[in-house]
């Protein structure tokens, strides 16, 4: 019988896996891997830097990490910290996204040029222009300026995912829908928009938490020790206990790496909202 | 709006403060040049200087070797691992700062495990020609995070190269480096441009990695102003305000060409 698939008739030159693609990639994964294995098994080396291979193993550390004093605290504010920065996104970005989309279709180009603004300010640029600016006022290094500071700089990571969804589910034929059967805009935007562009704001929340919660710049700059955050205390203890500071890098990377496995699930669910935006380190 | 007095209130309006007030004698509230003239004194050229050079070194590794990374990765034949490999990417470009500077510790410290395989197996002592805590450890540690960004910016370039091309330029004689050089290299232009503006500004900007790696043993731009705002060293705040300027215009001049030419890749991919 003939083969009736839509193979193409040349067979086409095959794409052989060479050796410099392996040696390649097996030298990236090297570097890439190393550090993170290297940290993992720190954490439960009982001593390791006197030899290649640790002495014993123990995972006594994540026992003192978490006995540690501010451990608990440091974690619940890092949460208030992440939690706070990605409500005052939502409520500050949905409705402008919402509002550009179906009446000021020009001002998109705009809203996009200052989304990329923050790449531009190093944090510790501006770190000082907050404490220049607010020293001496009501609001001069406090928690909230630090929100206000946080949430400038992770803006572009919910605007991205919002933007995406708003324009796939085509905002404007919805607005449209929904008042000429008598809604008004506020209606539409909470029962029918939010509703329909859940994917991107859980996208969006999840990138703003990873951003957040793994902020150390600002946190010591505006704050310092008067808001210890998570990141604050692993760097702290970098220079008092090796084993303990890497026991708090692998708590980092879980809680990392679970909100990317969320965000890549909630992508595959939805549409790929994921932006490959560029992080400041 | 709500979200623009926002933007105002924490970006705007602080940052133009910090303009005007590079320009500011604090004492007499006079316009000055001051501060912009002490940045030629020798600790403020330096960090000037260590920071144009790390940001530019690790950008032109990361754009080379990420290029070609990312060619290795767009052609191997197993969709699966290509995903798993690109994913792997956008973790570890977001590793950063203290956790990679301790990891980086742990396997290149004075104790770490490669310094001890080293000398084991190879009779040869990094330390002290080599240190972790240096202009080259950190330079180690920032090519880890701006390897996997380009690989992830130029993987889509490759896309746009269309195997059609390169089936007729050798069909018309050309060997593969002609193809590259007069086809492939040019496509690609505009995307290595961006990826080496924006691993430029990414690594100027980095602050966590260097205070926990190099603290007092390397001077920063970024290094130097944190220490302004932290009260560490006891200077006129229009010199942290000055260097903060001279920042903002290299980053907005990197952004710039960065926007450029990302437009232009995507009217080329149309």
């Amino acid at each position: 019988m003939k083969n009736l698939s839509k193979t193409p008739i040349k067979p086409e030159k095959k794409d052989r896996t060479q050796a410099w693609q392996i040696i390649l990639i097996a030298l990236f994964l090297f570097y890439m891997l190393l550090p993170i294995f290297s940290t993992y098994v720190f954490s439960i080396a009982t001593r390791w830097d006197r030899t290649i291979l640790p002495e014993g193993y123990t995972f006594e550390y994540y026992g003192e990490a978490t006995d540690a004093s501010y451990f608990v605290s440091s974690l619940r504010n890092s949460m208030i910290l992440s939690v706070s920065t990605i409500l005052v996104s939502l409520v500050l970005i949905i409705p402008t996204v919402y509002w550009v989309f179906i009446r000021l279709p020009q001002a998109r180009s705009f809203l996009d040029v200052l989304m990329i603004l923050p790449f531009g300010i190093p944090t510790v640029v501006l770190a000082l222009a907050l404490v220049q600016v607010y020293n001496g006022t009501f609001i001069g290094r406090s928690p909230e300026l630090l929100i206000g500071a946080v949430f400038i700089y992770s803006m572009p990571f919910m605007y991205r995912p919002i933007v995406n969804a708003m324009r796939s589910v085509d905002a404007l034929t919805l607005t449209e829908a929904g008042q000429s059967l008598g809604a008004t805009t506020l209606q539409v935007l909470l029962k029918v928009i939010i509703p329909n562009i859940y994917p991107g704001i859980i996208s969006g929340s999840l990138l703003v938490f990873a951003t957040v919660f793994a902020e150390f710049t600002l946190t010591k700059l505006i704050l310092g020790a008067r808001f210890k955050t998570f990141p604050l205390l692993l760097v702290e203890y970098t220079r008092i206990n090796g084993n303990i500071a890497a026991a708090f890098s692998v708590i980092s990377f879980s809680i990392a790496w679970l909100a990317s496995i969320l965000i890549l699930w909630v992508g595959k669910k939805g549409q790929g909202s994921s932006a490959h935006t560029p992080h400041a380190h | 709006m709500p979200f623009l007095l926002v933007c105002l209130a924490f970006e705007f309006v602080p940052i133009i403060f910090l303009v005007r007030g590079s320009f500011i004698d604090k004492a007499t509230q006079q316009f000055t040049l001051a501060h912009y003239q002490t940045m030629s004194r020798t600790i403020y050229v330096n960090s000037f200087v260590n920071s144009i050079k790390i940001s530019g070194l690790t950008a032109i590794i990361g754009v080379v070797l990420g290029t070609l990374i990312g060619y290795a990765i767009y052609k191997l034949p197993s969709e699966g691992v290509k995903n798993a490999l690109i994913s792997l990417s956008d973790v570890t470009t977001n590793f950063s700062g203290a956790p990679l500077a301790f990891a980086f510790i742990i396997i290149l410290g004075m104790n770490g495990v490669i310094t001890q395989f080293v000398f084991k197996y190879f009779a040869y002592e990094l330390y002290p020609n080599f240190s972790i805590y240096s202009f080259s450890g950190l330079a180690l540690a920032y090519v880890y995070f701006q390897l996997p960004l380009m690989v992830l910016i130029i993987i889509p370039a490759f896309v746009g190269i269309k195997k059609e091309w390169q089936e007729s330029a050798e069909s018309l004689g050309a060997n593969t480096f002609q193809f590259w050089w007069h086809i492939g290299i040019p496509v690609l232009g505009p995307s290595l441009l961006a990826g080496l503006t924006l691993l430029f500004a990414n690594a100027y900007g980095a602050y966590a990695t260097a205070y926990t790696l190099v603290e007092s043993q390397l001077s920063l731009v970024t290094l130097q102003i944190g220490f302004m705002i932290a009260g560490e060293v006891r200077h006129d705040p229009g010199i942290g305000m000055a260097m903060a300027v001279l920042s903002l215009i290299i980053m907005g001049l990197s952004i710039a060409i960065y926007q450029i030419t990302t437009s232009k890749v995507r009217r080329w991919s149309k």
